[in-house]
């Protein structure tokens, strides 16, 4: 008998069914991971099994140590998630309550309230040592992440249960804690023999701890079976795509660097500069009384040519979005000044209609830059009302869905809200609010990082697509060079507010 | 947080002197004096009276007069009631409004509290539809409607209660009920937005996952954040209540502070008005302080 075996789960809400016949099994000490990008039923096939998705129905046979999980009442469900289950999400920082310290976690998720156990419990998470024999009395903010999933996984195993189910734990985490986190799995797998549950959109980064790997897409099971044998065979066009091995291009479109000689080309052709920002100087006043003015951008010029694309490059803090703001006229400005076409832009507060219309932004977490009580169609008709007031309600319809279609969406997204929208999608209709004004110029700010490496390579296709059809320029802020370097001709790279080197 | 209550009573000062200076001003811009009444008084008995209280002087010299006494707390004689001092007065009815405005905020506090925590526990069923619909009734009913309602029901018809009138504990309960009526009601409706709210967090999530019951998800992990935006309405709403409920005293009978401010105002007694509003706004400031420490104890975030 497996310690938790699905057979033939689905999962559906009202009207549509959203996971669709998926089995495996996991032993103890073993680990599972299940594999997809965001909407593919990875979440919900770890969760929704334990009762911790709401408003779904479920189909098929979940098995913990040989109990049904599925069908039984929400009581039982509860003491199953007490005593016999443990999780861990994917965002620390929001997943413990802000208000309870350490201590508390770990009582309410069922350890003894006793100062010797708590810390022999924190000692087994890596928790102990110099500069953190308080860390019993310290709320989750006052923790690094990686702590606070060392914190998270301590409470899952408080009760000592046989399964853990882990949503990406490490991917809010930077590489030294993720690196951390993973090996601590691995020791409690052994010391515990624990069965881990590992819910993942990185085939790659699992592959050296999962011992089987389940790919989902678009709700089913598309590949199950031993993680190397995964690896080195897969078997679906999706997990090769996953994988970024042969054949996959044809698949999901993936622009290599072949392309930039014809870029290059392209730019020499054009010879008025698009945009150029003369010795712009932004700096900010730090709190306090008498605070130091803080040069977040320290009088740098550049310039943009028709249909070119240009990537601001550098480390958080290095000034790329507040230049790329102060260039798009949407954030302050010290001195120096933008030329639009050899026109002067006036600082923000000054500008004329017609001139706001020039560059369109995309942020860079799409669901949260979109008002949640606004339909797609709203959402996007909105710059219309500003920039083209004499359109007839028939006439700007038309555009929107012509915006929609552009960023290959179809007209059934219009009356859709915000929630509903998987990340990417909801990055495409901030994009097609963008493109609606017919703007000569796209300022993206980190418009991809939010995303998974699947949904975020269609978005740079998408970007890609919309250069070569429309001849829009694009300034990009990132801090991913080797996506700058695959979609724009220059990159300019940032140190503290000034650019240190530019490639062409 | 030291830090935070040393700078807010070094701004309580200048805010005061403002609140001061502008009462002063609008006070005796208004039409009228303290002794005008039914019959106009002759002029060498009205000349006496107002060189005996001072009030013939230039302004700004009374101004300076009043603010040196105050700096002494000496709230100068009432001019409307004779013979005695406002401090007299204001010492004589304040006992009387802190404690029905403590009892009514109390009494309003956990009835808001209780009944917003039974809407979200049954989120969508019938007790937060019916607790909703009371919340925006008793919101909205005045109190000159809900107080003789519930005089009538309790004291005249039941007789369980005393009518009005100031004594034993029984005098309190109706008042203080009849004042913390709209008040339980705003706080059920601005808790049960924020309770909706943080029940939508991750970390709702992760407290299910502990297998913890749906009452104690939502009293432990959901409800002390809530409060704060019920702790940023009852700064304001706590002084308000604290220094006289004009209507509620008015239909009670109550000697409390709400009817200095009516009668003080009518009545153009220039020192009753200016003691009860220097009052009014230090309990604000006191009030919106307090508001603030609370917020750092909410949510420990803040408190960085």
């Amino acid at each position: 008998m497996s310690l938790y075996q699905v057979e033939g789960l689905g999962v559906g809400v009202v009207d549509r069914s959203l996971v669709h016949d998926v089995s495996f099994a996991l032993e103890p000490g073993e680990c599972v991971a299940l594999i997809g990008e965001s909407g593919s039923g990875k979440t919900l096939t770890g969760f929704a099994p334990f009762g911790l998705v709401d408003g779904v129905r479920l189909t098929g046979s979940v098995r913990l140590s040989g109990q049904e999980l599925i069908g039984t009442t929400e009581v039982k469900l509860r003491e199953t998630r007490a005593r016999d289950v443990g999780f861990a999400f994917q965002q620390p920082l929001t997943a413990l309550t802000a208000h309870r310290t350490v201590a508390q976690h770990l009582v309410e998720s069922g350890a003894a309230h006793d100062r010797q156990v708590l810390r022999a419990l924190l000692a087994d998470v890596g928790l102990m040592g110099d500069g953190l024999a308080d860390v019993l009395r310290r709320y989750p903010h006052q923790l690094s992440g990686g702590q606070r999933q060392r914190v998270m996984i301590a409470c899952a195993i408080a009760r000592a249960p046989k399964l853990l189910i882990a949503d990406e734990p490490t991917s809010a985490l930077d590489a030294e804690s993720r690196a951390g986190v993973r090996a601590l799995l691995r020791r409690l797998r052994k010391t515990r023999n624990l069965g881990v549950l590992l819910v993942s959109h990185d085939l790659a980064e699992v592959a050296q701890d999962a011992d089987q790997v389940v790919v989902l897409h678009q709700g089913r099971a598309v590949e199950t079976g031993p993680t190397r044998d995964v690896i080195a065979r897969p078997q679906s066009v999706y997990a090769r795509a996953l994988l970024g091995v042969g054949g996959a291009e044809s698949a999901l479109p993936i622009r290599r660097e072949g392309g930039t000689a014809k870029l290059r080309r392209e730019r020499r052709n054009t010879h008025t500069p698009l945009l150029s920002a003369h010795d712009l100087h932004v700096s900010y006043r730090q709190p306090g009384w008498r605070g130091h003015r803080l040069k977040a951008v320290d009088h740098v010029s550049l310039e943009i040519t028709q249909g070119e694309a240009v990537a601001l490059v550098g480390a958080s803090g290095s000034g790329k979005s507040t230049l790329a703001r102060a260039i798009a006229r949407l954030g302050p400005c010290d001195s120096g000044k933008v030329l639009w076409r050899g026109e002067l832009l006036p600082p923000r507060h000054k500008l004329r209609t017609s001139q706001r219309q020039h560059i369109q932004p995309v942020f860079q977490d799409p669901v949260a830059s979109l008002d949640p009580r606004w339909r797609v169609c709203d959402v996007v008709a909105e710059p219309l009302r500003a920039f083209a007031p004499d359109l007839t309600t028939a006439e700007r319809d038309a555009r929107v869905l012509a915006a929609l279609e552009a960023v290959e969406l179809g007209p059934d997204y219009t009356e859709r809200r915000p929630q509903t929208l998987s990340g990417g999608q909801a990055q495409r209709v901030a994009l097609a609010r963008a493109l609606v004004s017919n703007p000569e110029m796209l300022m993206l700010d980190e418009a991809t990082s939010a995303l998974d490496a699947l949904t975020a390579r269609a978005i740079v296709a998408l970007f890609m697509r919309l250069r070569t059809e429309r001849g829009l320029a694009i300034l990009m802020i990132t801090h991913d060079e080797p996506l700058a370097r695959s979609l724009c001709n220059r990159i300019i790279r940032l140190e503290a507010g000034r650019i240190i080197s530019t490639d062409s | 947080m030291l830090r935070l209550i040393a700078t807010r009573l070094v701004i309580a000062i200048p805010t005061l002197f403002a609140v001061i200076t502008l009462t002063f001003i609008m006070i005796r811009l208004a039409p009228g004096s303290p002794f005008d009444g039914e019959r106009p008084l002759d002029a060498p008995t009205r000349a006496a009276l107002d060189a005996a209280y001072g009030i013939n002087r230039p302004l700004l010299v009374q101004f300076g007069d009043y603010l040196s006494h105050i700096a002494r707390f000496d709230f100068g004689p009432s001019m409307v009631y004779r013979d005695f001092s406002v401090t007299q007065l204001v010492v004589q009815g304040l006992p009387v409004s802190l404690t029905l405005g403590g009892v009514a905020l109390l009494l309003a506090s956990m009835a808001g509290i209780a009944s917003a925590v039974v809407a979200t526990r049954w989120s969508g069923g019938w007790p937060d539809a019916a607790l909703g619909a009371l919340a925006t009734i008793l919101t909205a009913l005045p109190s000159f409607v809900s107080a003789p309602l519930l005089v009538l029901l309790f004291a005249l018809t039941l007789g369980w209660l005393p009518v009005g009138g100031w004594g034993g504990v029984d005098h309190i309960v109706l008042p203080g009920v009849a004042l913390a009526l709209p008040v339980a009601g705003a706080i059920h409706k601005l808790l049960r937005a924020a309770l909706a709210d943080q029940m939508r967090g991750d970390n709702i999530r992760t407290a299910r996952a502990r297998g913890l019951t749906p009452f104690t998800i939502i009293t432990r992990h959901a409800l002390r954040p809530a409060l704060i935006p019920v702790a940023s309405y009852l700064a304001p709403a706590a002084a308000g209540l604290l220094t006289g409920a004009v209507v509620i005293e008015t239909i009670f009978a109550l000697p409390g502070l709400g009817r200095y401010f009516v009668q003080g105002a009518l009545n153009r007694d220039y020192p009753l008005v200016m003691a009860v509003v220097i009052l009014y706004a230090a309990l604000i400031i006191l009030f919106n302080l307090l508001a603030d420490l609370a917020y750092g104890w909410l949510d420990p975030r803040i408190r960085g």
